[in-house]
């Protein structure tokens, strides 16, 4: 079904990438822990918009460098912080 | 995909989403993001795409594990 | 076709529970309600033999993400007493 010429999908993602992009820019604790888990969030919201438009290699790549790049930013949180982030 | 699980997936996502941005201890932020995860695969597998689906749904945890790897050095 | 609209019901009363409960320990469970009954919706929702494929790597991924958080959680209230 389609609302207003456009998938559900793709409105609902939309809402969630403005939800957490608002939300990664001022995180309530301000935090590097907190930051990253709302940095998740736009993630989704992104893999969402993606999806209606039915490219299925654009979707493994995107959620692999997903992983990856949370891992990367795991690894310079700790050998930055040394072990207490805030 | 139906009116009614539409609906609800909906419903489970801006839930999700809300309570991610709106949650202050990590632990109750990953659990809404579970959450909201959990209602965004239902709109994978009604595109079609069961392949994708299969994929993300097994590398998925791995943020949220690689992201428990910095909540166990900050006790809150 | 009423089997979906039951996994869909229980899933939005269990997120529901999961998100105005204020105890952590007491979301884990329920957040486990809201991957079961996600899974019935996802081996539900399509009449394609490859789906229940699809609803046990669900299945897995979202156990295995649980039981991370419930884990973690558990052994760092041990190690911070």
């Amino acid at each position: 079904m389609m609302i207003a010429e456009y998938p559900p999908e793709f409105l609902i993602g939309l809402v969630i990438l403005v939800i957490g992009t608002i939300a990664t820019a001022f995180p309530r604790p301000k935090d590097y822990l907190t930051r990253l888990i709302n940095l998740e969030i736009p993630g989704w919201g992104l893999l969402l918009v993606m999806l209606s438009y039915n490219e299925a290699l654009a979707l493994f790549t995107f959620g692999a460098i997903s992983v990856l790049s949370t891992y990367i930013y795991v690894r310079v949180m700790q050998k930055k912080a040394g072990g207490a982030g805030t | 995909m139906n009116e009614f699980v539409l609906v609800a997936c909906t419903i489970l996502v801006l839930i999700g989403t809300t309570a991610a941005m709106l949650e202050r201890d990590p632990f109750n932020k990953l659990i809404s993001l579970a959450v909201m995860i959990s209602g965004i695969f239902p709109f994978i597998i009604d595109r079609g795409l069961l392949d994708v689906a299969i994929a993300t749904a097994l590398i998925a945890p791995l943020s949220t594990i690689f992201i428990l790897m910095v909540c166990r050095r900050m006790p809150a | 076709m009423i089997a979906i609209y039951v996994c869909a019901g229980i899933a939005v009363y269990a997120a529901l529970r999961v998100i105005f409960q204020r105890n952590t320990m007491r979301k884990l469970p329920f957040l486990n309600v809201v991957s079961f009954a996600v899974t019935g919706m996802i081996a539900l929702l399509l009449p394609h033999p490859i789906t229940i494929a699809a609803a046990a790597a669900y299945f897995v991924g979202s156990t295995l993400e649980s039981n991370a958080i419930a884990s973690t959680w558990a052994g760092g209230i041990k190690k911070d007493e």
